[in-house]
């Protein structure tokens, strides 16, 4: 067939053209084999840039083309569209990227442009041994499942089942309710953070549509969008929750002690225990690791005293699967070790405390049911510092970036401990004071003129103890000179990290993870809940930190992608497969090691593809020391080409 | 000491027993010192085999060749094949049941441990004897009867403990062994066959002779700019007779990246395909097509070279090609720890990633 390719050079305004000479590209290219079309257009993705492609395909009866315009992650989907209301296949249709892998990367003209013409020509060397292909239909299972029972998961697990779909909800932990469950009050309005997360936790038990699994963990996935096949590790139920009347008989008999990750360690539990009185589920639970061996001959008190027989050392963990269309990991933060803070006394002073422990003192269900005392002597701190940025905002020695919510918590901080002490005073070292967000400003304002909260703007060099107290070297750098308080409390506002285990899931799921070890959203500004993995969806501070208020938006906004996948009859997958060349084939199963989906199996001794498995990635390809596999439109013949056109 | 009369009787057991259709082995050859492989199908033919240090061959060559035989004939003969293996023999025997090209039941690996030697490189030994030619060479221990001529050979070299000997024009040399032992075998990590039905011979692993790459590490003291002189003069050299290519039992691809003449053409090939061969390199020889060729191969056999050192020994013009496989072979194991047909379970280190793995930028 004769070649009749079309190419469509982007001025993307001034970002392309003020680098690349895109009159020159089309005129250049007009002049190619098989070009019968070359034009340029301000904004090729506006509505007229698209009608005009439209036309050219129409007018100059086009059997392939070229956008030469940005990635094709951001418009390649929307020419493809185009080409088809212009009659021609989608697939006949690519993309090359002269923005960011061009003009926003160079700065001389006359190379610039010369680099485009190549990128350009390759693309279009290419689309001229492009297949017309069609979408893969493939049917969805109408069930989601979420990862991680914080308030961003049970949010999307609520908004999940408003729209009719059956959830599954795993939790790592024995109850649901995640970090939320720890604060006091929540900024700036400073209502009860119980008060406002335990409905909902009450109403995640109560729907029927809601399978919860607590103690439980993702242990393997297969499967693709639509149709994930999924194992769940179940730890294993000592304690059953329909038979445990909540007594606490059993929890006097226990001899083991262990800190409490409730109360932050501030506290310490027993092996058995519940994990606080509004667990959901309401049960006692027994801490496998923490607990005496499991055997009746080495301990077994607790058995003995429950009267209903609720518990049985006998039982084992267990794995379901469960069919799945769409997945939501939502598996939170975890605050930056206090261990690393050793200039501040982190890990090494009691009175030294971190953000969330300072929220156990403040709670009213806390260890000292809400009344601010020191962890070492129990006495009333009278002067208290809070440090901002504490791990946060240091490249060179933590976390490079800002962890967002530490402004307005330690505001919150300072506020709850005057509402607390009324006579004491509290200090804010801080760098820059970041309150953007509805009440903010004005909360931290309050802070400061209702409560007397002193802010220092400087940093702290160093915290050592000295005649009991706690002595802060900081400086004031608005007033030029070096400040010393001896406090008797010192809070750190440590930096949010991923979760432990956020490594471990993103690794299971398939889906990536950013330079800071949160999950990476598909695209930073337009798909923010999306992961780069399909059906596959982000929610709360697992992706980067982020507020309460945040975390809700995005898990409703991650559950209303989920609603909407869910609510087709079938999913179309991309037609961009790997297929092998038979003859070339030997068998040797390389293809079968290296694909990540489990897409390519033996049969009859050559390697063959599940289409709707494979994601076209080309790992395959790359590890075929016989070229005997191929992905469909990149294959061996266009890669040579393309090849061929840069290096001519 | 390996006795020969063990391998001749396993050899014939199975012919007799009909285990196996044949057994590849090594037979005195027709002219000079040097034993040459073979292919026997009936018990008489047992006696005649050999096992001395100039088995140089890599039998498993053999094995491909029946399987491709066997690809192609109306009537295909699938019984088991017996071969007689080195040590590296057995780890390519192992690669190629790790690429599923027969399967275990396939083959009878009669395995025969170099036992701290190995073979002699025929370019050292031509060199010692300095024009003359070897009609017989034997191993010989150190201060025991020897094998071959019933003297005891004067001991040259007591650091190896074992010489080997050579006969010619009426007269005897004895030559140390790692004077004429081939590099490969100077550098062998493991000289008895893993892979095996049965081993003749002592599993002697540990020897005295070079360190693991040897060669590899001191081919990397170069400088960048003289390594690319060194390999610039090597490929200029290169006559592309594909000798290479042709002894390596791993070079099994249907297709080879510079053949347009073995283009497989079937039903499913597009006229498209058929009008547009690609040549991602030339046949003919010249310095960056020959580049092209000898790189692409090396990285081809990445984790697949069990180093045999057959390539470089075949090469005419004397390119030392074991250098660029032990090199990938180094890499492979200083980085992966992965050694090529020690364990024909594992994938294979092409198609395999493990979380431990260096590579910073994966996530």
């Amino acid at each position: 067939m004769t070649k009749r390719t079309g190419v469509f050079v982007c001025h993307c305004g001034k970002n392309i053209a003020a680098t690349v000479d895109v009159k020159k590209v089309a005129q250049e290219l007009a002049k190619d084999d098989g070009v019968v079309f070359s034009e340029d257009y301000v904004y090729m993705c506006s509505d007229p840039g698209q009608t005009a492609v439209i036309d050219a395909i129409k007018d100059n009866n086009l059997n392939g083309m070229v956008i030469s315009c940005c990635s094709p992650t951001l418009h390649e989907k929307t020419f493809r569209d185009a080409s088809e209301l212009g009659d021609l296949n989608a697939f006949q249709c690519e993309i090359a990227n002269i923005r960011e892998q061009c003009a926003w990367v160079h700065k001389d003209m006359e190379v610039a442009t010369e680099k485009a013409l190549k990128i350009t020509r390759a693309s279009v060397r290419r689309v001229q041994h492009n297949q017309a292909l069609e979408p893969i239909g493939v049917p969805v299972t109408r069930r989601a499942m979420v990862v991680g029972a914080g308030i961003a998961g049970i949010q999307a697990a609520l908004d999940l089942t408003d729209a009719g779909l059956d959830v599954v909800l795993v939790e790592k932990q024995a109850t649901i309710g995640g970090n939320m469950l720890k604060l006091s009050e929540t900024f700036p309005t400073l209502d009860c953070s119980q008060c406002i997360l335990s409905p909902k936790m009450v109403s995640v038990s109560k729907n029927s549509k809601i399978t919860l699994m607590t103690e439980s963990e993702v242990e393997s996935i297969s499967g693709f969008v639509g149709n994930f096949k999924v194992k769940i590790k179940k730890k294993a139920e000592f304690v059953d929750p329909e038979l445990c009347k909540l007594c606490d008989d059993c929890t006097p008999v226990c001899p083991v002690a262990v800190p409490n990750e409730y109360d932050v360690g501030l506290t310490n539990r027993r092996a058995i225990h519940i994990p606080f009185a509004q667990a959901i589920p309401a049960s006692f639970t027994l801490d496998e690791e923490a607990c005496l061996g499991l055997n009746p001959v080495v301990c077994g008190k607790c058995e003995e005293v429950c009267d209903v027989g609720a518990i049985d050392y006998d039982k084992k963990p267990t794995v379901t699967e469960e069919d799945i269309g769409a997945i939501i990991v939502s598996t939170g933060f975890d605050l930056y070790g206090m261990e690393h803070m050793g200039e501040f006394g982190g890990g090494r002073y009691p009175d030294v405390l971190d953000g969330l422990q300072f929220e156990r003192l403040c709670s009213a269900s806390g260890a000292t049911e809400g009344h601010i005392m020191r962890p070492s002597d129990h006495k009333v701190p009278k002067e208290i510092v809070f440090i901002q940025c504490s791990g946060s905002r240091d490249p060179e020695n933590h976390c490079a970036y800002c962890s967002k919510i530490c402004c307005m918590y330690t505001a919150k901080h300072a506020t709850l401990y005057k509402h607390h002490v009324p006579d004491g005073q509290a200090y804010i070292f801080y760098i820059d004071i970041r309150s953007g967000g509805k009440g903010y400003e004005e909360f931290v304002q309050r802070s400061m003129e209702n409560d007397g909260v002193i802010y220092l703007r400087g940093r702290v060099s160093r915290v050592y103890e000295k005649d009991g107290k706690l002595r802060v070297m900081g400086v004031d750098t608005l007033a030029g000179r070096n400040v010393e308080i001896d406090a008797d409390m010192v809070v750190l506002a440590q930096a949010m990290e991923p979760s432990k285990g956020t490594a471990e899931i993103a690794k299971i799921l398939k889906i990536a993870r950013d330079k800071d070890g949160f999950l990476a959203e598909a695209h930073p500004k337009l798909k923010p809940v999306e992961s780069v993995t399909a059906g596959i969806y982000l929610a709360g501070a697992a992706q980067g930190p982020k507020d309460i208020p945040e975390t809700v938006s995005q898990a409703g906004a991650a559950a209303s992608k989920v609603i909407a996948l869910l609510s087709k009859d079938q999913l179309a997958h991309s037609p961009m497969v790997a297929k092998v060349r038979d003859p070339y084939c030997t068998g040797c199963e390389m293809c079968v090691d290296a694909c990540p989906y489990d897409a390519i199996t033996l049969v009859d001794g050559k390697a063959s593809v599940n289409e709707v498995l494979c994601e076209g990635c080309g790992s395959c390809v790359g590890v075929c020391v016989r070229a005997a596999i191929d992905v469909k439109n990149v294959t061996q013949l266009q890669i040579h080409e393309m090849i061929s056109a840069i290096m001519a | 000491m390996v006795n020969v009369e063990e391998i001749r009787d396993y050899a014939a057991g199975l012919l007799e027993k009909g285990e196996v259709k044949s057994v590849l082995g090594f037979r005195r050859g027709s002219a000079s010192a040097f034993a040459e492989p073979c292919t026997i199908t009936n018990v008489g033919e047992a006696a005649s085999l050999v096992w001395d240090p100039t088995c140089l061959n890599n039998l498993a060559l053999y094995l491909v060749k029946d399987r491709k035989q066997q690809a192609v004939s109306k009537t295909p003969d699938t019984r088991p094949v017996g071969i007689v293996a080195k040590g590296c023999d057995s780890r390519a025997i192992g690669v190629l049941l790790q690429e599923n090209y027969f399967k275990r039941e396939d083959v009878v690996v009669i395995g025969v441990s170099c036992e701290g030697t190995g073979v002699v490189d025929p370019r050292k030994l031509s060199a010692k004897l300095k024009g003359r030619t070897a009609s017989r060479v034997t191993f010989a221990v150190q201060g025991s009867t020897s094998v071959a001529g019933g003297r005891t050979p004067g001991a040259t070299d007591g650091a190896d403990g074992i010489n080997v000997s050579v006969y010619g024009d009426e007269t005897e040399t004895v030559i140390p062994a790692r004077e004429v032992l081939a590099d490969r075998c100077l550098e062998c990590r493991a000289a008895a066959p893993a892979l095996n039905d049965v081993v003749f011979g002592n599993t002697v692993e540990a020897r005295d002779f070079n360190e693991p790459f040897h060669a590899a590490k001191e081919a990397e003291r170069l400088s960048e700019d003289e390594r690319w002189a060194t390999w610039e003069r090597h490929f200029d050299r290169c006559l592309r007779c594909f000798a290479c290519r042709a002894v390596c039992p791993m070079c099994y691809c249907p297709e080879c990246v510079v053949d347009s003449t073995t283009f497989v053409v079937t039903l499913g090939t597009s006229a498209e395909e058929k009008a547009n061969r690609i040549r991602w390199c030339e046949r003919s020889a010249n310095t960056s097509e020959s580049a092209v060729y000898h790189l692409t191969r090396a990285i081809h056999l990445a984790g697949r070279c069990i180093d045999c050192g057959e390539c470089e020994r075949v090469c005419p013009v004397n390119i030392p090609l074991r250098l660029l496989n032990t090199k990938l072979e180094k890499e492979a194991f200083e980085m992966f720890e992965y050694q090529a047909g020690h364990d024909i379970e594992q994938a294979s280190l092409l198609s395999s990633f493990r979380d431990e793995d260096p590579n910073s930028f994966i996530r």
